[in-house]
């Protein structure tokens, strides 16, 4: 059993199993199926007894479960140096969280706050006054049903989440009102991939025959805009169609859907 | 803080500035043309799943005895219910049925109803007593738009595959109701003369520009809507126009060849999925008798007693019924009916094995039990006699069974003339 080469998957990495590697490999098991396989709510991902003076940063869908770190929703496991972990998973519902940027809809005009639809499970107050420049003298005018580019600041629970139109400096940057286009709506992991670097392979392949301009919300949902209504229709589509096909798949169909506009 | 609303679809501007400035270039959102249906997927498995792009719609047919309404005494009846689950559709409101989820009941409903598509007529048992009432239960699962479409195939599938077990007036005086069970005769299937499809068009923006089969968000948009009900003949059962935009003459002229069309399509399309729904079901029916015509003939047996204990209700019922006050026959009746509905008309769950496990404990007891009652009632005794004999002379008692059948029909004629000549 020393002896026998194992196939790590698909990758071909061969480990001859020795005592002092065994623990390695056990390791890497271990971190191969945390990191890559799915997980469950009620998975245990770390035992705490044996990690004693270090701090955890715990994201969303972890909780700590006396000295185990407990799963509470169903996706992948992340990791980032040196202590955050969470869990990342795709879902139509987003849970606001501070920094992100996201698409919102005007829902409502109150004298302090417009209230914007985030896609969260509360409305979304965006201050009248969070805008560059922006002083009692010149509030912005929003009709019902504006589209705005906008950043998460605040989100706690039992609040409503607060959003802003500036950067971290208070300058506009690209936040504010997206005009004409259509917006589409995605699942949050299809956002997460459209924004991943590097960049979503159909985006890419698309962006190099036509020109079109995309605005990707966190919150599950993206906005083009082309001069032409077809190139809107065609980009929104064969992204929303290549969330569910594979890399190779997603090749596959932009080669198709690059001759066909041809 | 304030909460999500979820009574309204939340459009942005831009949404419904882009659909209609697309719809000048003859193009939607979805990629389709104006014309274009979207993929309708329809599964058949005793209820049917239709699924219309992003819309999903299950239907589920059930039929029960009760007695027939006092103007048509031999006709029976059919109800449609729909589900709308806010599952499917945030503003759906649970409970409170919503103004849409009225009318698209009454769509459907009057399409099937209005068309006479149904043949009511014969699902009579007994003319002015027992009809079968029809409940067809359209549940919605997922709502991508176009609701009235879906729902109407969905309904249509189910129907079709929908099979009632046979009923016949038996015993010496021809009065007692016989169900047979689906192991020893077939059940039926409803009589339907034709499929009235739906077809419902959008008409969206300034220029009325008319749209096949809207979605979620076209629905949001458009001005008004037209729903035509059409068969593959031609012709048209209902027209639904709604909404406050007016539509010229020739637009539903051409809306109404563009429906026919598909019409076509659709019912087409039904049909293939009931047909390899149906010889899949006669395939499993095959497998079920052949592998030992022991089980076959014990699931006979059990079913031939329960047959007899549910007769025998319903006989000494009706002669109870007959001799005392009128108000008694209907809970009489209602019991009854809760005995033939609750039986299972599509045989799933019956088990042979299990059935044999169970039947050992069960044959003396029902026997006791077959002895006793015919000793109350004395017209009962052929059917206990045929199930003894079920195993060996099954085919025979079959037979039986329809010559009084045969039988029967006389006496119904005759009570008919005696109500006229009352």
């Amino acid at each position: 059993m020393e002896a026998s080469p194992v196939k790590f998957v698909d990758q071909l990495v061969v480990i001859i199993l020795s005592p002092e590697n065994l623990l390695f490999f056990m390791r890497i098991c271990i971190l191969f199926s945390l990191f890559f396989a799915i997980q469950v709510p009620g998975d245990v991902i770390l035992d705490l007894s044996n990690m004693a003076n270090q701090t955890l940063k715990l994201g969303g869908g972890l909780r700590q479960d006396g000295d185990s770190i407990c799963v509470m929703k169903a996706g992948k496991l992340r990791f980032m140096k040196p202590n955050k972990y969470w869990v990342e998973s795709s879902q139509k519902r987003y849970v606001p969280s501070a920094g992100d940027n996201v698409l919102g809809v005007v829902v409502d005009t109150k004298p302090e706050n417009f209230l914007v639809d985030i896609k969260g499970p509360a409305l979304a107050f965006l201050p009248v006054l969070s805008f560059e420049g922006g002083t009692r003298r010149n509030i912005p005018k929003f009709e019902v049903g504006t589209l705005l580019y906008v950043r998460v600041v605040n989100a706690n629970t039992g609040m409503n989440p607060e959003l802003t139109c500036m950067d971290a400096n208070g300058k506009a940057a690209e936040y504010g009102v997206l005009k004409d286009g259509y917006m589409f709506e995605s699942s949050t992991g299809l956002s997460r991939m459209l924004l991943s670097s590097p960049p979503h392979p159909v985006l890419e392949g698309l962006g190099k025959k036509l020109s079109f301009e995309i605005a990707v919300g966190i919150n599950g949902r993206f906005w083009v805009n082309a001069s032409q209504s077809s190139t809107v229709i065609l980009v929104g589509n064969a992204i929303q169609k290549s969330e569910s096909l594979s890399l190779v798949q997603q090749k596959i169909y932009l080669e198709k859907l690059l001759k066909s506009i041809q | 803080m304030e909460q999500r609303l979820a009574n309204s679809l939340i459009m942005t501007v831009n949404e419904k500035k882009f659909i209609e400035n697309a719809l000048l270039s003859d193009i939607r959102v979805d990629g389709r043309r104006p014309f274009d249906y979207r993929n309708l997927t329809i599964s058949e498995d005793g209820s049917s799943e239709v699924q219309l792009g992003q819309t999903q719609v299950i239907g589920f047919v059930t039929g029960q005895l009760t007695q027939p309404y006092r103007d048509r005494p031999n006709e029976g009846s059919f109800a449609i219910y729909i589900e709308f689950s806010p599952m499917a559709d945030p503003s759906f409101e649970p409970g409170r049925p919503g103004e849409t989820a009225i009318e698209l009941g009454r769509i459907v409903d009057r399409g099937l109803r209005e068309s006479r598509a149904v043949d009511t007529e014969s699902l009579c048992v007994i003319a002015g007593k027992l009809v079968w009432s029809i409940r067809i239960d359209l549940h919605i699962i997922d709502n991508g738009g176009n609701l009235v479409d879906a729902a109407n195939v969905a309904a249509l599938a189910a129907l079709s595959t929908f099979r009632r077990p046979e009923c016949t007036l038996g015993g010496e005086d021809g009065q007692e109701l016989i169900i047979h069970p689906p192991d020893v005769r077939e059940p039926l299937p409803l009589i339907l003369h034709h499929f009235p499809i739906a077809v419902t068009f959008g008409f969206i923006g300034k220029e009325n520009t008319a749209v096949i089969d809207p979605t979620h968000y076209e629905e949001n948009v458009m001005g008004g809507s037209m729903t035509a009900t059409l068969n593959t003949n031609g012709d048209v059962c209902a027209i639904q126009k709604a909404g406050g935009d007016g539509v010229l003459q020739s637009v539903i002229m051409q809306c109404l060849r563009i429906a026919s069309v598909k019409a076509g399509d659709i019912t087409s399309k039904i049909k293939n999925a009931v047909e390899s729904y149906n010889t899949q079901r006669s395939l499993r029916k095959i497998k079920r008798h052949n592998p030992d015509q022991q089980a076959s003939s014990d699931v006979a047996k059990h079913y031939m007693e329960r047959l007899t204990v549910g007769s025998d209700q319903a006989g000494t019922d009706s002669q109870f019924s007959e001799h005392d006050k009128p108000n008694k026959k209907r809970s009489t009746l209602k019991n009854f009916i809760g005995g033939a509905a609750s039986w299972d008309p599509y045989s799933k769950g019956v088990d042979g094995d299990e059935l044999r496990a169970t039947l050992a404990s069960r044959v003396t007891h029902t026997d006791n039990h077959i002895e006793e009652s015919s000793e109350v009632n004395p017209e009962t005794k052929s059917i206990p006699k045929s199930s003894e004999t079920t195993s060996a002379h099954k085919v025979e008692s079959e037979t039986n069974q329809s010559k009084t059948l045969k039988d029967a029909v006389k006496p119904k004629h005759k009570r008919k003339n005696k109500s006229n000549a009352n």
